[in-house]
């Protein structure tokens, strides 16, 4: 510790140099961790341990196809069943294309049964006031907050996807666990199926709350057994392997982010080790002079390995500090471009692992000079005068 | 903003013109700044080699983005709409009665050959298929009438045959082969309870159907047991009567439909890569500064290592600004050879096949990485940029060394 001001006065000496190298590290760090957080983000949309026993059953062959809703009854009658609810994604939006979140028509009972844990907040009288009125919904926090609605309001939401523009009251603003659970409304199903003529009697999918998450698999295996060989065959899978394909959707997206994150490390290594040799080759003079006063070559190593391990960890905190001043105007952007990334931010395994890359690219940079310029002799650093 | 970029543009064209001119009148500070990043190799490969990674990421990135928009730009023709059912936005969305495809071929600004009129009713629906990494991936199919294939001229048969109404056979685009396994000529799957028939590939050069699958309209609806058709695709006698189509589409009391320029579609439907983009944007504008700092700070050590020899060139005569050029110079010429590497480094991406899939139609869209020579010379022109930038403070360093000073040294 003793040490601190000679290291830091070291790394002062040129000042321009540092400022300029520093800003590299600060910019490379932040996007580091802008790009890994977006993979985090999608990783954990489709691995949340407390979806457990929750699953959904769809048509096999694709999202746009519709299962008849009698087959419910089926799924109802299954004994690990706790509850089913019939859901269709409306794609509406209001007032504006660009107003874009999600919206559902749910069954108004079910839901609540099976989506427990994404809705709270409600008291049992707004429950009963939505489910009373045809024409009602109920929209997440943040989503309210955002236009100014209130319970009471009547809030025209246009279709896109289904030929119907509703008229909906709110009767009740709910809460959830994250911002992509807020940014959600939810009407009647009974609506949708009044309103466009080719939904009578059918829906996207059912949500389905079993008993255990081990109940799961054999529940799934003996529906779609149960409906093979039907015209209408369905495909059930858990919660979080059916968010997986919406992820997968995107394309190899982690292919792309890690290829930029190594580029980007060999390009800061690259530019850290020239930066730091350069340091160190100007000052073989004083290191000599050190040396000279006694102090071991293993102390003069330590010195050089702190002055450049101070470097990147400025750098790192300072990119990292940007980063998650950012992440909320990015989850603006982000999030209106695809729904998933509504809950973008920097997790701690993430931001670790960010600080933990900038100490390598450190410690690397600075070996290299450190150690040649430690084992020269200091005669020969002297005569560098 | 426009007015703000073409300002800048044309601020920053000046600026290159009178270094062209300055090393042009007074070429020897001009050699020896060259030199002299001959005569630092190690550092100015360093720098170079950290520019080269950051422009070989701005070109992979904007043929990423033009890969995804080519799919889209490329696929309409100027004199053909699509009509749809009102907001649907999406062929997939939308649906059409057989009486309703019936009148709007029988509209007399539809263009004609041998009196048939030159229209395709169509029907989408979407299939899974396997991708070679075993992830499904929902592709488009399309049925159409036999016109609907030469309604897209830029659609080449490459093996096997087209399908015959009737038979349930598909044609599969010959660039999903590589992605998709099941795709061969050859085998069959099931799709809608029946049996489909791979009978040949086409090529679709890089539009939007280069991503979907084609059969006959009428087996596709019999097998998926649809009484609609989804769009119906008109050639229209000229372009100059889209208008008048839309309106009487609009204003026919028995369609009450929406007619779409077939270029407007497509290009509405490039927003599926926005995503991609959004984040490609992201990456290069942060890295490109994140370079030019670097490059700064080796101009910077070139120039403070160099005093001596600045005050010579100034004790010669040469003037501040010829040393502010020619150091200028430098930097360019360090960005530059950072540039060649980086669009050498990008060939690597080159030909590689990829896709990702539209959240609006729910639909796989197939794209390729191509290298082309414009963004190569995109590459160099943004490595030009970031030399100047980045040259420019130390070369205003370099050129206001005190004279006395300098010989001191």
């Amino acid at each position: 510790m003793k040490f601190l001001h000679l290291v830091w006065k070291s790394l002062m000496r040129s000042k321009r140099r540092t400022f300029l190298i520093l800003c590299t590290l600060i910019l490379s760090v932040f996007l580091i961790t802008i790009l890994q957080s977006l993979l985090a983000t999608l990783d954990a949309v489709s691995n949340k341990p407390t979806e457990g026993n929750r699953f959904v059953v769809r048509h096999k062959s694709g999202l746009t196809q519709f299962l008849p809703i009698s087959y419910g009854e089926y799924l109802r009658q299954q004994p690990e069943v706790l509850a089913v609810a019939n859901s269709q994604w409306f794609g509406g939006y209001y007032q504006d294309p660009k107003n874009f979140f999600a919206n559902f028509a749910n069954d108004e009972t079910t839901m609540f049964q099976v989506f427990s844990d994404r809705i709270s907040g409600l008291t049992e009288a707004e429950i009963k006031e939505y489910q009373r009125d045809r024409k009602g919904c109920i929209v997440g926090q943040i989503l309210a907050d955002k236009y100014g609605w209130k319970v009471g309001d009547t809030i025209p939401l246009t279709g896109t996807i289904f030929p119907m523009s509703p008229q909906l009251t709110i009767r009740g603003i709910f809460k959830g666990r994250m911002a992509s659970e807020e940014n959600t409304l939810y009407f009647h199903y009974k609506l949708l199926e009044e309103g466009v003529q080719f939904m009578k009697g059918k829906t996207g999918a059912f949500w389905i709350k079993t008993k255990t998450s081990d109940d799961i698999p054999r529940v799934a295996n003996r529906i779609d057994t149960h409906f093979a060989n039907s015209p209408v065959e369905t495909m059930s899978e858990a919660e979080n392997a059916f968010y997986l394909t919406f992820v997968k959707m995107l394309g190899n997206i982690g292919a792309i982010i890690h290829g930029v994150t190594i580029a980007v490390l060999i390009a800061i290594t690259i530019v850290t080790v020239g930066t730091m040799s350069m340091a160190i080759k100007e000052r073989t003079t004083e290191i000599a002079v050190l040396r000279a006063m006694g102090f071991s070559r293993a102390r003069v190593l330590f010195l050089l390995m702190a002055e450049g391990l101070l470097l990147v960890t400025l750098g790192g905190a300072l990119g990292i500090g940007l980063a998650s001043l950012v992440a909320k105007i990015l989850r603006e952007i982000l999030g209106s471009a695809l729904i998933f990334l509504q809950d973008f931010r920097l997790a701690n395994e993430t931001i670790l692992l960010c600080m933990g890359m900038a100490l390598i690219i450190g410690f690397i940079s600075t070996i290299i000079p450190a150690l040649a310029a430690t084992r020269r002799s200091i005669v020969e650093g002297l005569r560098a005068l | 903003m426009v007015l703000f970029v073409g300002f800048i543009l044309v601020l920053f064209a000046t600026y290159l013109a009178w270094l062209i001119y300055a090393a042009i009148k007074f070429p020897l500070p001009f050699v020896y700044n060259l030199r002299s990043l001959w005569g630092r190799k190690s550092s100015t490969l360093t720098t170079a080699s950290a520019i080269s990674l950051v422009v070989a990421i701005f070109i992979v990135v904007l043929s990423l983005a033009q890969g995804i928009s080519k799919a889209f730009v490329t696929s309409g023709l100027p004199n053909q709409a699509l009509v749809m059912r009102p907001s649907s936005r999406f062929e997939l969305n939308s649906s059409i009665t057989r009486d309703q495809a019936r009148i709007i071929k029988s509209n007399p600004l539809v263009a004609k050959d041998n009196m048939n009129p030159i229209a395709s009713a169509e029907v989408i629906v979407i299939k899974l298929f396997n991708k070679s990494d075993g992830v499904g991936s929902n592709i488009t199919v399309r049925g159409m009438e036999v016109t609907g294939r030469s309604m897209r001229p830029q659609v080449k048969l490459v093996s096997g045959r087209w399908f015959q109404p009737g038979l349930s056979e598909v044609t599969v685009p010959v660039k999903m082969q590589l992605r998709f396994p099941e795709l061969v000529v050859g085998r069959s799957f099931k799709m809608g309870g029946r049996q489909w028939d791979i009978v040949g590939t086409y090529d679709a050069a890089g539009s939007s159907f280069d991503s979907e699958i084609w059969s006959d309209v009428n087996d596709v609806m019999q097998a998926f047991k649809r009484e609609t058709y989804s769009t119906v695709l008109v050639r229209l006698r000229s372009e100059d009567d889209l208008g008048s189509f839309t309106l009487q589409m609009e204003e026919e009391k028995r369609l009450k439909l929406e007619a779409v320029p077939e270029r407007s579609y497509f290009k509405e439907l490039t927003k599926a890569g926005d995503p991609i983009r959004i984040i490609g944007n992201l990456i290069t504008v942060i890295l490109s500064i994140g370079a030019m700092f670097s490059a700064m700070n080796t101009m910077y050590a070139s120039v403070a290592s160099r005093t001596k020899e600045i005050g010579t060139l100034r004790a010669l005569g040469y003037r501040r600004r010829e040393i502010l050029a020619s150091f200028q110079w430098e930097a360019i010429a360090l960005c530059v050879l950072g540039g060649l590497g980086g669009s050498l480094l990008s060939f690597l991406a080159d030909g590689i096949q990829t896709g990702t899939t539209s959240f609006d139609t729910f639909s796989d869209i197939s794209f390729a990485f191509t290298i082309t020579p414009r963004l190569l010379a995109q590459g160099l022109f943004f490595s030009v940029g970031m030399g100047i930038l980045g040259g420019l403070l130390p070369a205003w360093r370099a050129s206001n060394i005190p004279l006395t000073e300098a010989m001191k040294a």
